[in-house]
């Protein structure tokens, strides 16, 4: 077997001097850890935990003092596990009372004494050591002895299930019903005042609720039909019998808490909440919680277990059997639970079905639980966390993505060696928030992670989050996947987070690319008609009240150019007028190709439209492209004339635009009303010269 | 010039030292000789140009640490009082102890190089 390794002992110091010097006297017998100030000694704290058997810390170090470490130590509850010595040139009886009562073990004032360091750390170490077996001794015994309290109540349980020919399972769900009850009752009501512990206590003694029927006769117990008056009477004696056997054990333990709580089951779950149950006829809170949880439990059970003399009941009818109060009354507060909990009660129950063994088998039990013996139940769990943190850091050197730690008290964070690489960024760094490099590389998305982070829940603690981080002088899309940290505090507080940083540039790119050429029209990148549809309708349903005018427009003549110069001029020239459209509109006008040689124009407008429009038309008529005259046909309709409804806007628009080509093109109209009915200009009549053959799409909004 | 006239000739405490590293004259030497690498007299000097007392402050406590751990008697006593001075920011009396110290640390610094040479001839 390897050699167990050396004890580490983490030095912080700011003194490379000090730091060596000590080093010197300890590295024989110890593993040296240095930590040139607070900060990277937290940080190692962080990355080795229990690994380090002592820290020897100094009391003024840059970043962070030795008392901020103390206290960040206190916070953490790592001061209970790591002993800490301090050593400082600090002298002043007050930051040794400070320092002591910030948990450190020991204080060694300079000039320090060589044989004295090491005698000193020598003496913590080994006296932690021992303090930690005898605490993993303690724990040991304590779970051995609960583990065995626990079996004899289970065999003890079985005894009585076995003669009673009841199935095996009515015990262990009887317990686990008054679990789930007593779970969910602590959540609506502090009316009862249980503890965590009382809940453990009455969930074991439920155990015993039957006990008592080892008295009662066989024939009664196991007879198959229904019992007589007579039968019936012996058979209620179970109830006092159980909770005499509880009073006749030795006085020692009859003070015991799990006696009186069991004695109080025995005798009282046949009472019911109106008083009419047995043997005492008890009302109301008179009968004490555990016996009424486990009243309630013992025939949600009964219900839905097989009997000799009945079939199980589904879930369904055994709650409303109880609910309609057919197995006698019970507290109101536990139907309210019964039927919170309806949902998952079937699926709780069979879920301990598996995990049980039956009464032969429970001689083998004990067999089984020797064999663990020789690796006792702390040692395994330090084992795992070992394991689970070589695992940890093995994956996280060897994956590559950035990946890190935030914790808001001391506000710090830790990367991964890669992912501190990748950002050229130091691996813990205190105070991210206000850091200026993190700031130079994440910028302002880190405050919308910061707050979407802060507004997660204990329950739904993960966040996704995109965010631009400059990497190498370049800006790129990563997608951070965090899970917040909360607190088990009641309530609980927020922490900090774990999470992990992926490069989803190129693919965030390529989405973008899509939705753009979606969304554009691919000969002149202009938006296109379906897309240009949608971006009015949403101006024109923001703020019905305003002006809007639409504009559709043609180029006169086109047809001929292209049977003239052919397709690609014509391609040419239409992306020639788009780039005179854009140039002439406003930020905020929308424009767009609705299909071959038609374009839209949409704008807002406060005053004249008419000055704008004039302005626009003059800007994109005239001129000529290459040999080819430019002329513009261009029809206007405005809101306040025909309403914000996008399709009859279109048509009127497109009626205006008919006119003007009626009229010897080359100019421009604005829809007047009197054009109902008449034809449409984007009706093949002048222009079925779609360049592109989307003269099917256009004809969506044509009457 | 030997370990023990070194200690003479910087107002030392070598008895002292010696006591406190196990009587291991070896280590001392080692010690006293790589008190030259240490950073925290540069530091100090910048920080007190650049006017950070609370950096300064920690430079002439770390060398008020060295300085005893070491028994530079002379420079732990003139590092400490500095150190007093600029515990809470700047004191009139700083600068003078400043000065004081930085000649107590140039005849360190020198005798100590002229304990190197004796070594290596």
């Amino acid at each position: 077997m390897e050699q167990k390794s050396k004890e580490k002992i983490l030095i912080a110091d700011d003194s490379e001097m000090n730091r060596s010097i000590l080093t010197d006297m300890l590295e024989d017998r110890y593993e040296i850890i240095e930590a040139e100030d607070g900060l990277k000694a937290l940080a190692a704290l962080q990355r080795y935990g229990t690994d380090i058997d002592l820290v020897l810390l100094d009391i003024v170090m840059p970043e962070m003092g030795g008392f901020q470490v103390l206290e960040v130590m206190n916070a953490r509850h790592w001061i209970e596990d790591i002993p800490v010595i301090m050593i400082s040139a600090e002298t002043a009886t007050s930051h040794v009372e400070r320092a002591y009562s910030l948990g450190c073990t020991d204080f060694i004032s300079r000039p320090f004494d060589a044989m004295v360091v090491h005698r000193r750390v020598v003496n913590t170490i080994l006296l932690y050591a021992k303090q930690k077996k005898l605490v993993g001794m303690v724990t040991d015994q304590i779970y051995e002895k609960e583990r065995q309290s626990g079996l004899m109540v289970d065999i003890l349980s079985h005894i009585v299930e076995f003669r009673n020919g009841e199935s095996a399972q009515h015990v262990v769900n009887v317990r686990t019903l008054t679990d789930l009850f007593l779970g969910r009752l602590v959540e609506k009501t502090d009316r009862y005042h249980l503890t965590r512990a009382d809940i453990s206590r009455i969930t074991t003694a439920a155990a015993l609720h039957d006990v008592g029927k080892i008295a009662i006769p066989s024939e009664i117990i196991n007879k198959p039909g229904r019992l007589t008056q007579e039968e019936f009477a012996v058979m209620k004696t179970h109830s006092a019998i159980g909770s005499k056997m509880m009073d006749d054990l030795p006085r020692f333990y009859q003070d015991d808490p799990l006696v009186k709580v069991a004695r109080d089951i025995c005798r009282w779950h046949h009472e019911r909440y109106d008083g009419r149950g047995y043997p005492d006829g008890l009302q109301g809170d008179e009968i004490p919680i555990s016996a009424q949880v486990v009243a309630l439990a013992d025939v949600y059970d009964a219900l839905t277990s097989e009997r000799v003399y009945k079939p199980p009941f589904p879930h369904e009818k055994a709650t409303g059997m109880i609910l309609n109060g057919e197995c006698g009354t019970f507290n109101p507060l536990l139907l309210e639970c019964l039927k919170d909990l309806s949902g998952s009660l079937q699926q709780e129950l069979s879920s301990t079905t598996n995990t049980r063994v039956s009464p032969t088998s429970i001689t083998n039990l004990e067999t089984e639980m020797h064999r663990y013996e020789e690796l006792s139940a702390s040692e395994r769990t330090l084992h795992l966390l070992e394991h689970e943190r070589m695992k940890y850091s093995f994956f996280a050197a060897m994956s590559q993505e950035i990946q890190f730690e935030y914790m808001t008290d001391p506000p710090m964070v830790t990367l991964n060696t890669w992912g501190a690489q990748r950002l050229g960024l130091k691996e813990t760094i205190l105070d991210p928030l206000q850091d200026d490099n993190i700031r130079s590389k994440v910028g302002e998305d880190m405050d919308g992670l910061v707050r979407a982070l802060r507004a997660t829940t204990p329950a739904q603690p993960v966040v996704r989050h995109d965010c631009r981080i400059k990497i190498g002088g370049e800006v790129r899309w990563f997608q951070v996947v965090a899970r917040a940290t909360w607190t088990q505090d009641e309530p609980p507080r927020y922490a900090g987070a774990i999470g992990k940083a992926v490069d989803i540039h190129d693919s965030r790119l390529r989405m973008e690319e899509l939705e753009r050429r979606a969304t554009h029209d691919a000969l002149t990148g202009l938006l296109n008609h379906a897309s240009a549809k949608e971006r009015i309708r949403a101006r024109l349903d923001e703020a019905p009240q305003n002006c809007f005018a639409l504009a559709i427009l043609d180029l006169d003549r086109f047809k001929a150019a292209n049977d003239t110069y052919g397709h690609i001029f014509g391609d040419r020239t239409l992306k020639y007028l788009s780039g005179r459209l854009q140039e002439s509109i406003r930020v905020g006008d929308i424009v767009a190709r609705v299909g071959g040689d038609e374009f839209l124009i949409f704008l807002e407008y406060k005053g004249n439209l008419e000055t704008i429009v004039s302005r626009i038309y003059t800007s994109i008529s005239g001129g000529a492209f290459e040999e080819f005259p430019i002329s513009i046909s261009m029809g206007i309709a405005k809101t306040d004339m025909v309403g914000t409804d996008y399709h009859t806007l279109f048509q009127a628009a497109d009626q205006a635009l008919y006119a003007v080509k009626r009229s010897g093109k080359g100019h421009y109209h604005f829809y007047d009303g009197k054009m109902q009915g008449a034809f449409s200009a984007i009706s093949p009549i002048d222009g079925g010269e779609s360049s592109d053959g989307e003269s099917d799409n256009k004809g969506e909004d044509l009457p | 010039m030997t370990l023990q006239e070194f200690y003479t000739a910087i107002g030392g405490d070598y008895e002292g030292v010696l006591g406190r590293l196990m009587r291991n004259e070896k280590m001392v030497q080692k010690f006293v000789l790589k008190f030259l690498n240490d950073q925290s007299y540069e530091t100090l000097i910048r920080a007190m140009e650049e006017k950070n007392y609370e950096e300064a402050f920690r430079a002439a406590h770390t060398i008020k640490g060295v300085g005893q751990n070491l028994g530079f008697t002379k420079l732990f006593s003139s590092a400490g009082q500095l150190s007093e001075a600029l515990r809470n920011g700047f004191t009139p009396e700083a600068p003078a102890l400043a000065e004081e110290m930085k000649a107590d640390y140039q005849q360190t610094v020198e005798a100590i190089r002229a304990l190197q040479e004796t070594l290596n001839a």
